[in-house]
């Protein structure tokens, strides 16, 4: 064998080779797509669990969507400031912080009785879906207790009480507010970390009718209101509302309550709020 | 040598039906079970099977015949160890033509489709259509042109197939997606269970051709 | 060879409860609360002060828009309040409560006959319609007129009255039709000569055969060109695109209205009703109202008042409060299941049907053993809808064509797992309802 049969397949493969090169690297500057690299790295700090709180489809979206059209950077719910701080790093950005939110079920029923048996779809849409006339429980109103929150919630911050009444973790809760989106009776919002006086109940019938179907009714005795000192509180449509540009957070309504159904959590959310920084610190 | 329309008939109907490349052959089952989860991303798949196997076939004969087997450099028989190294050098090549082509037009289905694309280049369904008649083609009694044109055919009939048979499968795994699946089967196994039992009724073309 | 829809169920009908009962007029309750939303489309706005003295027959709502009816109101008294009630459709809407003074005074300009040969153009019909408040009594409560004013380009050729009352337990066609067939017929003359139709059909089903005798012989004695149709039993033949294929063989293209093909369908009770209207001017005040079933003693067919709390009518027929354990308004098959006795009856309810010894069951998978295919009168698959809504893919279920679906219940009857199919229907209606709405939101 002589070497010319080593060298030809080799000059063969080469050009050959060198051909394909060449028409891919036509083919790449042609077909060219230009990727903003932070995109990525945007898309390596957000935590991924694509919940969508931030208003796009997931948590790639919402990168493109900070790098490509310029979005607010402090939307991610989960990630809290500390993704916030991380993407203020990528984009050269100063963050601004922003209070975290959670989601507060404005229920607190007690027992919820029902007033009739429900045999159909077991979740809380298609229960609803004739409107208050497959309101099977005494209050039409109240959380239904079929659990449709629970299933969309990506954290496993949801569960139901001895009540059968939803009640949420708020370890475990991001704020990402699917729980909102999908509850039919609107029971669920949410607010901002400070606000800690809330009234769990929406029962808007009228007082005999509402104590009539639940103990932790509002029947709209009107204490709350007068005992407010900065008119905060008022009676809309049977149900005490607090406007919490006013509110400045006394808790004088929780102590008139006589339903117990305004509640200052001030207390809980700050051992959870010291719990929390404690872990987040230990991490 | 000329073909005869039946010949022509078998060709297309063997390789869509009865050799199947993924229900008969089994080969290219990765991207088969990768991207048929729905049927949209599924099309995607098959349509740049299609153009891989039909350029991969055209260029990989003309290598082979019109280089390897020249007369000028036929003493060398390069045809012997050089066919695979070659072919997946074009594939490879092909492959990333088509990755660079889709990423410009259509972003979505290169999400969709995702690590399955560059991985066309290992698809064996490729790599298997070229080998399947090249010893029937090298002889010498089909001229260049021949050669080419039947050996493009099979990339195009391949690739068809392929494109069925990956489509069916992501109409069942549609399906698949609301029933009630027992937690340990759920995903890839009752998958390749579907999988199975498509090709069981794939086996039944046999002997057709 | 009669036609016959494909598909469909054939429950017993339970008709024997209450066909042979008479139409007997209503108590007139104190107080009655009349829903301002009636019908499909906009709710009508109140135009009546609480403290004002209405007559029957006075308009307490007005039109808010022209898919959308006037209220009138149906006895004389005073407004009492003007709230929020729950409507027996399910959701809330505003109700205007009247405190009746017993007198029943008709308003002025309301109830005075006309002559029975007076001729009436096309337009005066309409206008009288309209001003009548008339809306589908079938049960759909679409308004009428927006029937009567289908665009030029759609000529109607045929009209059919559906006194076919296919729901098992109601027989409120069935007496009106017995007991009116003159005011039904002038009514299909009224609607044919609005529309300038050539054909004219009223379908009957074959177990109502005294009813298609007495309307044959007054259709044949007033020389009119309708024809009563018998029609073989089978649910749904009271869904319009079902009863149209049964009288005229013509199919309603899917998403398409019976106007796209020239057939306009409307129930004898709103026959009867544009009658009352255009020849003795009375606005729709009143309906018939079966209240039948197990859990009343004495099964009865009532003239009832628009705004008449069911209990008032449950309680003539001595009703049963603790035996009975459901309780529906409408027929059985469509009707809704409800707790409130103090719902009003308003324009589109037929009936009221108190059952005892109801179970509720728990549903088990789908076997698929495709019953509810076959029963389909869409030719649709509701065992898809069914698999998918378990799994909360309702957005999967439009490439099934969802939308074709007229929830009539025949996969819900028939199926034995007993799955509340249409139930995930309705579900999946909303959300891509809701899913069009955002997509437009997102447009603009």
């Amino acid at each position: 064998m002589d070497i010319i049969a080593i060298i030809t397949p080799v000059i063969i493969m080469a050009v050959l080779g060198a051909i394909l090169g060449l028409v891919l690297a036509i083919a790449s500057k042609k077909f060219h797509v230009v990727v903003d690299p932070r995109t990525e790295e945007v898309t390596e700090v957000l935590p991924g669990v694509n919940c969508g709180a931030c208003g796009f489809a997931g948590c790639a979206a919402y990168a493109e969507g900070i790098v490509v059209k310029g979005a607010e950077i402090n939307l991610c719910a989960p990630g809290a400031a500390a993704v916030v701080e991380k993407i203020a790093n990528i984009m050269g950005m100063t963050a601004s912080a922003t209070e975290p939110n959670f989601a507060v079920v404005q229920c607190d029923g007690d027992g919820v009785r029902p007033r009739f048996k429900y045999s159909g779809v077991s979740t809380c849409k298609a229960a609803s879906v004739m409107g208050l006339a497959g309101s099977f429980q005494a209050c039409p109103y109240g959380c239904l207790g079929l659990g449709s929150c629970i299933e969309a919630c990506p954290f496993g911050a949801m569960k139901l009480n001895a009540n059968n009444v939803v009640e949420i973790d708020e370890d475990l809760c991001a704020g990402c507010g699917k729980c909102v989106e999908v509850c039919p009776r609107n029971l669920i919002r949410l607010d901002p970390e400070s606000r800690v006086i809330v009234v769990r109940c929406q029962n808007h019938d009228k007082g005999a009718k509402a104590n009539k179907a639940c103990n932790h009714a509002c029947i709209a005795c009107q204490k709350c209101v007068k005992e407010c000192p900065f008119d905060a509180i008022h009676i809309v449509d049977n149900l005490a509302v607090i406007d919490y540009d006013k509110c400045k957070l006394c808790g004088k309504c929780v102590n008139v309550c006589p339903k117990n159904l305004i509640m200052n959590i001030r207390s809980e959310r700050k051992d959870r709020r010291a719990d929390r920084i404690n872990r987040e610190n230990a991490l | 040598m000329e073909f005869t329309l039946e010949q022509y008939f078998a060709l297309m109907f063997g390789l869509i039906f009865t050799q199947n490349f993924v229900l008969s052959q089994f080969l290219g089952l990765c991207p088969f079970f990768g991207v048929s989860k729905n049927r949209e991303s599924a099309i995607g798949m098959g349509c740049a099977v299609i153009f891989v196997m039909t350029m991969a076939s055209v260029v990989t004969m003309l290598i082979y015949k019109g280089i390897f087997l020249h007369p000028a450099l036929k003493e060398y028989h390069m045809e012997q160890y050089l066919d695979i190294v070659s072919f997946i050098l074009v594939i490879a090549s092909l492959v990333q033509f088509v990755e660079i082509v889709l990423k410009k037009v259509a972003p979505a289905l290169y999400q969709t489709l995702g690590i399955f694309l560059p991985l066309i280049t290992t698809n064996c369904a490729v790599l298997g259509v070229t080998q399947m008649k090249l010893t029937e083609l090298a002889d010498p009694s089909y001229s260049l042109a021949q050669a080419v044109w039947y050996q493009g055919l099979l990339g195009v009939f391949g690739g068809i197939g392929f494109t069925l048979a990956i489509y069916l499968m992501a109409g069942v795994r549609e399906r698949l997606e609301s029933a009630p699946i027992p937690e340990s089967m759920k995903g890839m196994p009752i998958a390749f269970l579907a999988g199975c039992c498509m090709a069981l009724a794939f086996f039944g073309f046999q002997g057709f051709i | 060879m009669k036609k016959l829809f494909q598909g469909g169920v054939h429950p017993h009908d339970y008709k024997e409860y209450s066909k042979d009962c008479p139409l007997k007029k209503a108590e007139i309750p104190k107080l009655i609360t009349i829903p301002l939303q009636q019908h499909i489309g906009a709710p009508a706005k109140a135009c009546v002060a609480v403290g004002q003295n209405v007559k029957r027959g006075t308009v307490i709502g007005e039109a808010g828009g022209f898919v959308s009816a006037a209220v009138h109101s149906s006895v004389s008294g005073v407004v009492k309040r003007i709230e929020s009630i729950t409507h027996p459709m399910g959701m809330k809407c505003q109700g205007v409560v009247i405190e009746c003074d017993g007198l029943d005074e008709w308003e002025v300009g309301c109830n005075t006959p006309l002559k029975e040969n007076e001729e009436f153009t096309p337009d005066e019909i309409k206008t009288a319609v309209i001003w009548a408040g008339i809306v589908g009594m079938g049960g759909a409560t679409f308004p009428t007129h927006v029937k009567l004013s289908p665009p030029p380009e759609k000529k109607i050729d045929t009209v059919i009255l559906n006194g076919v009352e296919c729901e098992p337990f109601l027989t409120a066609d069935h007496r009106l039709m017995l007991e009116s067939p003159k005011t039904i017929c002038i009514g299909l003359d009224l609607l044919v000569k609005q529309l300038g139709a050539k054909k004219a059909y009223i379908g009957i089903e074959e177990n109502k055969p005294d009813a298609f005798a007495v309307i044959d012989k007054t259709l044949k004695e007033m020389g009119s060109l309708a024809e009563a149709k018998l029609l073989r039993v089978m649910y749904p033949q009271g869904a319009e695109k079902q009863l149209i294929f049964a009288c005229t063989g013509k199919e309603v293209p899917s998403g398409g209205l019976p106007m796209d093909i020239g057939v306009c369908v409307s129930n004898v009770a709103t026959a009867h009703a544009i009658y009352e209207a255009v020849y003795l001017r009375r606005p729709l005040t009143e309906r018939v109202v079966t209240v039948t079933g197990s859990g009343v003693k004495n099964p009865a067919n009532y003239i009832a008042r628009i705004g008449t709390p069911a209990r008032v009518l449950l309680e003539m027929s001595q009703f049963d409060e603790v035996a009975t354990n459901k309780l529906i308004y409408g027929g059985p098959m469509m009707g809704a299941a409800h707790f409130d006795l103090e719902m009003p009856v308003n324009k589109g309810m037929s009936g009221i049907v108190a059952l005892t010894d109801q179970k509720a069951f728990n549903y088990s998978p789908c076997i698929r053993c495709s019953r509810c295919v076959d029963a389909c009168p869409m030719g649709l698959l509701p065992s898809e809808f069914s698999i998918l809504g378990e799994k909360g893919m309702y957005l999967n279920t439009k490439e099934y064509n969802v939308a074709d679906c007229i929830e009539c219940g025949c996969c819900s009857y028939i199926c034995p797992s007993r799955r509340p199919i249409v139930q995930w229907i309705k579900v999946a209606k909303g959300e891509l309802a809701k899913e069009r709405a955002k997509k437009q939101a997102a447009k603009k």
